[in-house]
């Protein structure tokens, strides 16, 4: 599903974060763990395509047979086309939800099927919007929503358009650790249902232990002379 | 992205735009509200100056006089210098005139109902004097009247009366006559003199018939025979097409060494009250066009700052660099429409106003304050305008938000 290969992105004149490699299947979920500072965010916002790399030999989404490699976009700097890309095939959760305010709860959530000019109506978003307890918020504006309920709507938003790689920055930075176990459940659940990967950046290593998933860990790069950050599976 | 996705893409992007300023309502109508606050008093203004100017304009179109370039003096004019004249763009309507000595005659319906020297003009399709409602005479016999002269012979159309020439051959006083019949009355106002409209063949039979040529039209057979048809004449009766037409005909008359008289005075002043009202107008339009921009500048990018996280967002979503330009401008436009709409209300409701309070003194129909389709569509074109250009700076700002920022601090 999401196949990368020496990847490096430079941060500021002189950091340097690495992925060597990484591959995901459908189905699965990684973390993205490391210090704070370290750039998890930062390799988030490469894997969603919006930072260019400064070395990337490999990146492919989808299934082998038809997957598409960005690399080239990515240096080449094809903005559309990745514009393009992160529409269709990338899925978005923001640490308080980042949803527009001007829409109601249903609306943030048809946004990307409409972007697409697909039909709103949708099997997999009603279910999840059954599945959060989101029916009685559908007509609210997100400044009636709490931060957990926020999360949740962000959720179903990232998933509605059923994106090849759902990608979440800190989904459970704002929650109690109750309810964020919860979403990280369901998140887990969901992405093996709907057999999507997902990417989620937390500083939460119990909740990865407890979930039993695939925890990719960034720590100093030996490597980098003026410092930096490699993320590898940790063992 | 194919065509129908693009589409499909703009129709959302302008529903999230007009969504976004109905939420933020209250910044949408401080905006619309500074917009109305230059639209209003501007539409006001000009309508104001185009009325008082357009209202002076047509009282002197009113008076087909003030289109008059009149000939002073007799000349030598041929045909061919007629036609010269005639092909004359800015010339609205030509008529040869024979000399001044020879256009007068007596009107004559009975003993008790008669007018002296009344002055007789030639005339004929297209004479202003007409005003458009009038068919010229077609038979010699016909004649148009003035209302003055109407008045005193107790006439209408469809009367008939007595055309009276005297002359005096060898001598002898001789009274050439000729019943006529009344084709139609001037409007009081185009001609306040007694006067009787004929065709041309008539009045170049009346000078023969002064001049001591036999004219049987007029009953007398004596006098010398008349050898060939007129082609010269003394004068001209000279009427331009607009106001504007008058002083370059009479500037190409007089070069000709040809005097005239015009009112070009009265023109002139017309013309100076509406290069005044303009100066005004345009020195208050330019002063609130520039407070305008400065102040639609500074709340389009105040709110590009404000709505950064959301721009950026749409970014993140997958809309492109452009789109975000687009629904900067989108939203600009939506401004400015409803800006306009209200603008223009405020003007009607004040048009109104002035119309009733100053105009109370004007003929029916007439205005003080008024526009034309073609101001309001310039006016609202103008605003758009203005309202794009500065959403334009804004719209670059907005295509440099990266998708990142909605990722970040939040």
């Amino acid at each position: 599903m999401l196949h990368i290969e020496n990847l490096t992105i430079r941060r500021g004149p002189d950091y340097r974060i690495a992925l060597p490699l990484l591959s995901l299947q459908r189905g699965e979920v990684a973390a993205i763990t490391g210090a704070s500072g370290c750039g998890k965010s930062t390799l988030l916002e490469m894997i969603g395509l919006i930072l260019r790399p400064e070395t990337l030999d490999s990146y492919r989404l989808g299934d082998s047979a038809t997957a598409l490699d960005i690399a080239d976009l990515l240096h080449e700097d094809r903005q559309k086309a990745l514009a393009d890309i992160r529409a269709r095939r990338l899925g978005f959760v923001l640490q308080t939800g980042g949803l527009l305010p001007f829409l109601s709860v249903r609306q943030n959530i048809e946004l990307p099927r409409r972007m697409l000019g697909l039909s709103v109506a949708s099997e997999p978003v009603e279910d999840a919007i059954e599945r959060l307890n989101l029916a009685p918020l559908l007509a609210k504006k997100p400044g009636q929503l709490s931060i957990g309920e926020r999360q949740r709507v962000s959720f179903v938003r990232a998933i509605a358009h059923e994106p090849d790689l759902l990608l979440a920055d800190e989904p459970t930075a704002a929650l109690d650790p109750i309810q964020a176990r919860k979403l990280f459940e369901l998140i887990i659940e969901l992405v093996r249902r709907w057999r999507i990967a997902a990417l989620l950046v937390t500083h939460d290593w119990d909740l990865v232990r407890d979930c039993g998933i695939r925890n990719l860990v960034g720590v100093p790069d030996d490597k980098a002379p003026k410092g930096g950050t490699v993320f590898h599976d940790a063992a | 992205m194919t065509q129908p996705e693009t589409r499909a893409r703009r129709r959302l992007l302008i529903e999230l735009a007009a969504r976004d300023l109905w939420h933020d309502r209250k910044v949408s109508l401080c905006i619309v509200a500074s917009l109305v606050a230059v639209i209003a008093p501007l539409l006001l203004l000009f309508g104001l100056k185009y009325g008082v100017v357009s209202q002076l304009q047509q009282e002197l179109l009113n008076d087909p006089r003030n289109l008059e370039i009149r000939v002073l003096g007799n000349y030598d004019l041929d045909r061919a210098w007629f036609e010269q004249l005639a092909a004359r763009t800015d010339v609205g309507f030509v008529m040869p005139l024979t000399r001044s000595l020879n256009t007068q005659a007596d009107l004559m319906r009975d003993n008790q109902r008669f007018v002296a020297n009344a002055e007789v003009i030639p005339t004929g399709a297209g004479d202003p004097l007409l005003g458009g409602t009038l068919a010229a005479p077609t038979a010699i016999d016909q004649v148009l009247l003035s209302a003055s002269a109407a008045r005193k012979l107790e006439v209408k159309a469809g009367d008939r009366f007595r055309l009276l020439v005297l002359r005096k051959l060898d001598g002898e006083n001789e009274n050439g006559h000729l019943d006529v019949t009344v084709a139609g009355v001037l409007a009081d106002t185009v001609f306040p003199r007694p006067a009787v409209l004929v065709s041309l063949d008539f009045l170049v039979a009346m000078e023969n018939f002064r001049d001591g040529f036999a004219v049987p039209m007029l009953g007398f057979t004596t006098g010398k025979p008349l050898e060939k048809p007129r082609d010269r004449y003394a004068r001209a009766r000279i009427y331009a097409r607009g106001l504007d037409d008058v002083a370059p005909i009479a500037a190409w008359l007089e070069q000709a060494n040809i005097e005239t008289n015009t009112r070009a005075r009265d023109i002139e002043s017309v013309k100076a009250i509406s290069r005044v009202l303009g100066l005004i107008f345009a020195v208050i339009a330019w002063t609130a066009v520039a407070g305008c921009v400065a102040s639609l500048a500074g709340a389009f990018l105040a709110n590009i700052d404000r709505k950064r996280k959301d721009l950026a967002l749409l970014r993140l979503l997958g809309f492109r660099r452009g789109a975000t330009g687009f629904y900067v401008i989108v939203q600009a436009a939506l401004l400015t429409c409803l800006a306009f709409g209200l603008g223009y209300a405020a003007y009607f409701v004040g048009s109104l106003i002035f119309n009733a309070a100053l105009g109370a003194n004007l003929a029916d129909n007439a205005f003080v304050c008024r526009l034309e389709n073609i101001h309001i569509l310039l006016a609202f074109a103008s605003a758009l305008l203005i309202a794009m250009l500065v959403a334009g700076v804004g719209g670059f700002r907005a295509i440099h938000i990266q998708p990142a920022e909605s990722l970040r601090d939040l």
